[in-house]
């Protein structure tokens, strides 16, 4: 493994510093305390990193076998295009997931479960520096009317809610949400990594191996204190339930099925070798993978629960509860956690606003759907906008007032700052910098989801 | 048992489960907060170069280490194999080989020039099992102070 570490132009990456004072204040700390908290860990740099010796053939699609594209110039102006909506969604991701993890990152009960998370907002700041990174060192003219510092500011702009996935428009409601979110949702991130990897663009191809060798971590900041909280809730603390991790799942699996983009897509991003897989594929994989970790979360429940229990007679108790939907030894189904049904609680793809209950069942009143969702999610989630937006929505769809179809592609909208300094460490950088592109105010330059 | 069952790639955050119960089948103790703690700190610092066997969609074989200089005076870039486990079911067939050879390819891309190991010499086989792969005998002493 080697790798080529480069940094941003200096105002850009300036820009980004400014970015993290406001939204990761606490930065500095983990800077200044890392040896503490991660001894003999490599320092934290923020730059981009380069792998080396990369297969430098096209791996799939109508192109493979012939040598990858180093510059978007080169490549069908169609491909570059997807491409470069790709990057800009990658990056809105990664700067917006910081943004969700501030609001409840003080709210930790445990210094280490605090810590790995803080760490990784500053690995997810690295990359969105790097998705950043190849906006700027490729000259992008032929598919995009936005200069480089319009680029920059439209990802560096964009809040909780005016960013382009759904899933990254969500307010965090508790720390349970923290680790939640990395467990499901950097799990989906982890999918289209590893699917860039094999990219026909060799920039992007490139920057995949350190960003995936991040993501396992982020997954295990999930996926332990999960597993902490699975034993303390069979205990019996009154600190964490697994209705808690439940209503969390329920929140979060819906949106992460859907960053895998609709599941009827996805064959562009093949033809054009940009991934391996079409979407409804790789949201297959990824089902698989999160019924692992339910399991998983299961037994460890079971066996914190009953720890006079072999491993067999465990395993044979969990099977029992999952068969019968009964109690048995005095643990029940509803104690454990399940994987919501995969049409649950949908706005995007296939089910998209069907009233498709938690266990799959069909509902065909509105009002009793809306009972039910407010059964299944969290009490804080449903006071938020994003379930007002999304029970309006539905509304709309039920009285014929707007399709499916029409209410999915209701993107959230790019705002920027225009003129108005949102606050005394704003990005206002571009500014006077030759170019502020008022005219693009608002357009969500036809990023569909479905390029991630 | 048929090899070509079994497949060896990096290690992932779902194994803890299963490593969890590979451990304790080996050693016959339930540990899983060990098991966390140790996931969670490779996978923050090496996550390509641990590696699991997977076979039937669980996990038969793991061998977890990493890359360190400085270590005893070691100043070189080593590759240290610190915990490995082969399901009895699946040993004798190479398991324990393959599994090797990713992690040392693995520790070889990351920079090191030797790779070392402790054996306790109680432990029948383990001894055998790494001089089978070419380790040698290395002169240094482990010794230790119990209190
Ligand atoms: C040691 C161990 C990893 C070997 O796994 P394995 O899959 O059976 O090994 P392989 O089949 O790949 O064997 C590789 C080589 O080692 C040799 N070997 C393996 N086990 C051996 C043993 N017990 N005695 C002598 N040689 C042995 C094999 O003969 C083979 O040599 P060859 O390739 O020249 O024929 C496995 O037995 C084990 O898990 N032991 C317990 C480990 C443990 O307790 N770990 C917890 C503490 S760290
Ligand atoms: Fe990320
Ligand atoms: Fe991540």
């Amino acid at each position: 493994m080697s790798t080529r570490q480069v940094e941003l132009p200096k105002k850009y990456h300036q820009a980004i510093v400014k970015w993290s004072e406001r939204f990761l204040p606490d930065y500095d700390f983990l800077i200044e305390n890392w040896d503490r908290f991660f001894p003999r860990d490599p320092e934290f740099r923020l730059c981009a990193y380069r792998e080396l010796g990369m297969c430098t053939k096209i791996e799939c699609g109508d192109m493979e076998g012939k040598p990858k594209f180093d510059e978007a110039g080169k490549m069908h102006p169609k491909q570059a295009g997807h491409l470069l909506g790709a990057i800009r969604a990658q990056a809105s991701t990664e700067f917006g997931s910081i943004q969700q993890h501030q609001l409840t990152l003080a709210r930790a009960q445990d210094e280490e479960e605090q810590v790995w998370i803080l760490r990784m907002m500053a690995e997810e700041l690295r990359h969105g520096y790097q998705m950043i990174h190849l906006m700027l060192e490729d000259d992008w003219s032929a598919v995009s009317d936005h200069s480089e510092d319009d680029m920059v500011e439209q990802i560096l702009s964009m809040r909780t809610g005016s960013h382009i996935l759904g899933a990254f428009n969500i307010d965090f409601d508790s720390f349970v949400d923290n680790v939640t979110f990395c467990a499901l949702i950097d799990r989906v991130g982890k999918f289209q990594l590893a699917m860039q990897k094999v990219s026909s663009y060799q920039p992007m191809a490139e920057s995949m191996p350190q960003m995936l060798r991040e993501e396992a971590f982020h997954l295990a900041a999930g996926v332990v204190p999960l597993r902490r909280y699975m034993e303390k809730a069979a205990q019996g603390s009154f600190c964490v339930s697994t209705s808690d991790i439940q209503k969390a799942f329920n929140k979060w699996f819906p949106r992460g099925l859907e960053m895998f983009g609709d599941e009827r897509g996805g064959g562009t991003n093949v033809r054009f070798g940009l991934k391996p897989m079409k979407n409804a594929e790789a949201q297959q994989a990824y089902i698989e993978e999160v019924e692992k970790v339910v399991r998983d979360l299961n037994v460890r429940f079971v066996r914190a629960r009953l720890p006079e229990l072999s491993p067999a007679e465990a395993q044979g108790v969990l099977e029992q509860l999952l068969t019968d939907h009964g109690a048995v030894r005095g643990i029940s189904h509803e104690d454990l956690v399940h994987m919501p049904d995969s049409g649950f609680f949908r706005r995007r793809g296939v089910p998209a606003f069907e009233l498709i209950g938690w266990d799959g069942e069909s509902f065909a009143e509105l009002d009793d759907y809306l009972a039910h969702l407010s059964r299944h999610l969290p009490d804080a989630y449903r006071a938020g906008r994003d379930f007002s937006q999304y029970v309006e929505a539905l509304t709309r769809v039920h009285s014929g007032e707007t399709t499916a179809a029409e209410a999915s592609q209701e993107m959230p909208v790019l705002t920027r700052v225009g003129g108005v300094c949102p606050c005394s460490k704003s990005v206002r950088w571009v500014a006077g910098n030759g170019s502020n592109g008022a005219d693009d105010r608002g357009s969500a330059d036809g990023v569909p989801a479905s390029t991630l | 048992m048929n090899q070509a069952e079994v497949r060896i790639r990096a290690l992932e955050d779902t194994d803890i489960g299963d490593i969890t119960a590979l451990d304790e089948k080996l050693g016959g103790k339930y540990r899983p907060e060990v098991w966390e703690r140790r996931l969670g700190y490779y996978m923050r610092r090496d996550p390509d170069s641990s590696s699991v066997a997977e076979a039937d969609g669980r996990v038969v074989g793991f061998m977890l280490g990493e890359v360190r200089s400085g270590e005893f005076g070691l100043e070189e870039p080593t590759g240290w194999i610190e915990v490995l486990g082969v399901d009895p079911d699946y040993r004798g067939s190479a398991v324990g080989r393959r599994l090797a050879e990713r992690v040392l390819e693995s520790f070889r891309a990351r920079g090191a020039t030797h790779v070392r190991t402790l054996v306790d010499e109680e432990m029948a086989g383990i001894g055998d099992f790494f001089v089978a792969l070419g380790f040698e005998p290395a002169p240094m002493r482990p010794f230790v102070k119990r209190f």
